[in-house]
């Protein structure tokens, strides 16, 4: 059976326009679940208090979209929560607030959950030789349904370490309960690629309404697929990037997270996006960021002189 | 030699602390914080006296100024008891967080004779002080209209190092004031270029739902000229160090001026020049000018140097505790009569969030 990945253009910025593609993207792929569906958790990408037109966190409006669509086509009556947790610099009590998260959750009677405050319970993982332990929430392994929301969006994390395709697999980051989260940016891949095993979304629906690249763009698109690690193949094909050049994907697809290889994309085409996304170049922001950092440092040493507080530790 | 007590050892408290070391005139000798962390962290940087508490400090350490750094609730009942002690003070901005306050400080530091001068760290960057001048001398005429714009991301600023914002920057009575903590410069640059300011109009936003203003537009009229400002500021914008969103424009009756025209064109280059300067003051044994090469940071060692030659030299400082006051008054009517009024509670429960 073929894998398949559905890709919407927006036509207009706007609520009505966002609830239209997302319909019509959920419909193309036709995903039902199957069973009576009594509870679904939508994990958006709120990494910090950015809203969605940095690029960097998920559109409320397409969380809303979402909502409707489970409650219009699936069950009116299904129990829906949207669920974040804490990151080292960011907590999810503010970012729900900040983000319009806390508004939209009363709009629509859903729960918000704060999986940091949840139950836990440790998870061992192999990724590759390596065993990983992850403090994992009860909740987020006991859902019914899981919908992941991931951002499209390309930057430098793990401390400015290097530059990574942020979007379906690496959302899931955001499950680990964890919340000083940096501890795990050594050994980044690898974890990515552990929470993906233990934890499968039913379904992955992906804001790249504002994407981030260079810089952010009205990119206009919304991708929508029931295999995570498709999703993100599509995706990197999306913002101009070879897919098995990803080092988590790579890893990701030696682990058989999901199937990359009879993946069928229906709807919008690719090229005709690529084309339009301001690709960030690896190789570039590794010589930049690297280099920029190192000839700080060596001039502080010549100098004496001192770096202000958001650079300390660098 | 002035020795200096650094008291709140925060982002601002460790950016003085580092800054006074490249002051030939002034030497830190003691530093204070209720967190046991941060002054220890001062300690490790070779402070000899360090406190968990201010009084303790102006009790046993041998200080004759200090650097308070302490959130806004805080600085009525610090500068207090630094002037009872007689101790000159240098405090981060504003004054205090109403103008009840500021004229209660005022009157203290008259009754004990101090120094006082609050951290007006815009006036010292270089694009404004030639813009200043220029606008002296008369080369852009009478100023008719005037544009102050300010965006940063406020507390929101990532660092290297992720930590969470503290939490007091989430709850009104923690923060006393929103984006216009920042707006407040903007305030201050109109009031000190045209005189005492009324205010024409205000907008205050709240994109961002927190329970103060994410961004404002402001209107000022000056009382004794014809001039008229726009100042537009927000906590709202993702631009990251050391990218900087600020700039003023003059339009006078002979011409306009625009800071953008004395800022670095590009902060690499910059911050590559300034760079080699310090490198080569160094090499022949002069001291260097702590964080130019950041352009933004390298006001905040000027307004020190400044402040520690107002004490060696008996000197008023540049900015003066009415002009202070003034900028805390507009800002208050700004809040009475366009924004939702923000409750200022009392000191000890503001404590009490502060230290949670």
């Amino acid at each position: 059976m073929k894998n398949t990945v559905s890709l919407t253009r927006v036509e207009s910025f706007n609520e009505r326009g966002i609830k239209e593609a997302a319909y019509h993207t959920l419909d193309m792929l036709n995903c039902k679940p199957s069973g009576n569906l009594k509870h679904v958790m939508i994990k958006p990408n709120l990494c910090y208090y950015w809203d969605y037109s940095t690029g960097e966190t998920t559109d409320p409006r397409l969380v809303s979209s979402i909502i409707d669509y489970i409650r219009e086509r699936w069950n009116p009556k299904t129990e829906i929560a949207i669920v974040e947790s804490d990151a080292s610099a960011m907590r999810t009590r503010h970012v729900f607030k900040m983000l319009g998260y806390e508004a939209l959750a009363e709009e629509k009677s859903v729960e918000l959950v704060n999986l940091s405050e949840d139950e836990t319970c440790e998870k061992e993982v192999t990724v590759g030789k390596q065993k990983i332990t992850l403090p994992l929430p009860k909740s987020l392994l006991e859902c019914n349904f899981f919908i992941n929301v991931p951002k499209l969006k390309v930057g430098p994390y793990a401390g400015g370490q290097c530059l990574h395709i942020t979007c379906a697999l690496k959302n899931l980051f955001g499950c680990i309960s964890k919340p000083r989260k940096v501890d795990y940016h050594p050994q980044l891949s690898e974890v990515i690629v552990g929470i993906n095993k233990l934890v499968k979304p039913n379904l992955t629906v992906v804001d790249g309404i504002v994407a981030l690249g260079k810089h952010p763009v009205k990119l206009g698109i919304v991708i929508a697929g029931e295999d995570n690690l498709a999703v993100d193949f599509v995706a990197a094909k999306v913002m101009g990037y070879n897919p098995w050049r990803i080092k988590h994907l790579r890893l990701a697809a030696e682990e058989k997270v999901g199937d990359v290889k009879d993946v069928e994309i229906v709807g919008e085409n690719i090229e005709n996006i690529c084309k339009v996304f301001p690709k960030r170049s690896r190789l570039g922001f590794k010589i930049k960021w690297g280099m920029q950092l190192s000839l700080l440092r060596l001039y502080i040493k010549i100098s004496g002189d001192v770096v202000p507080s958001v650079l300390e530790k660098m | 030699m002035i020795k200096v007590g650094v008291v709140g050892l925060g982002k601002m408290g460790m950016l003085h602390l580092k800054n006074c070391c490249f002051i030939n005139d002034a030497k830190v000798v003691a530093a204070c914080d209720a967190s046991k962390s941060k002054s220890q962290k001062a300690r490790g940087m070779g402070i000899k006296y360090v406190y968990n508490d201010y009084k303790d400090m102006l009790k046993s350490a041998d200080v004759d100024a200090l650097i308070i750094a302490l959130p806004n609730f805080m600085h009525l009942e610090s500068i207090c008891a630094a002037a009872e002690a007689g101790k000159d003070v240098f405090v981060e901005k504003p004054l205090a967080p109403s103008v009840d306050e500021c004229e209660k400080i005022a009157r203290v530091v008259e009754k004990y004779g101090v120094k006082l001068m609050v951290g007006h760290n815009y006036r010292f960057f270089d694009s404004v002080e030639k813009v200043k001048n220029e606008f002296e001398i008369g080369i852009v005429g009478d100023v008719e209209l005037a544009t102050f714009e300010l965006a940063l991301n406020g507390p929101f600023a990532p660092a290297i190092e992720p930590t969470p914002v503290p939490e007091w920057y989430f709850t009104k009575e923690g923060i006393g004031m929103g984006c216009l903590d920042s707006g407040y410069h903007l305030i201050d640059l109109f009031q000190w270029f045209f005189g005492e300011a009324e205010v024409l109009y205000a907008h205050l936003g709240y994109r961002y739902h927190l329970p103060y203003e994410d961004s404002a537009i402001i209107v000022l009229r000056s009382k004794n000229e014809s001039a008229k400002g726009v100042l537009n500021v927000g906590w709202f914008s993702k631009a990251i160090f050391p990218k900087f969103d600020f700039r003023m424009i003059l339009h006078g009756t002979a011409g306009f001026m625009s800071t953008d025209q004395y800022a670095p064109k590009n902060l690499y280059v910059h911050a590559a020049k300034e760079g080699m300067k310090n490198v080569l003051r160094r090499l022949f044994g002069r001291t260097i000018s702590p964080l130019t090469y950041t352009y933004y940071y390298a006001s905040y060692a000027k307004e020190l140097k400044h402040f520690f030659n107002c004490i060696k030299t008996d000197s008023e400082p540049l900015v003066t505790v009415d002009e202070a006051r003034k900028n805390v008054e507009v800002i208050e009517r700004i809040y009475q009569e366009y924004g939702k009024v923000i409750p200022y509670e009392s000191a000890e429960k503001l404590h009490k969030i502060y230290t949670q």
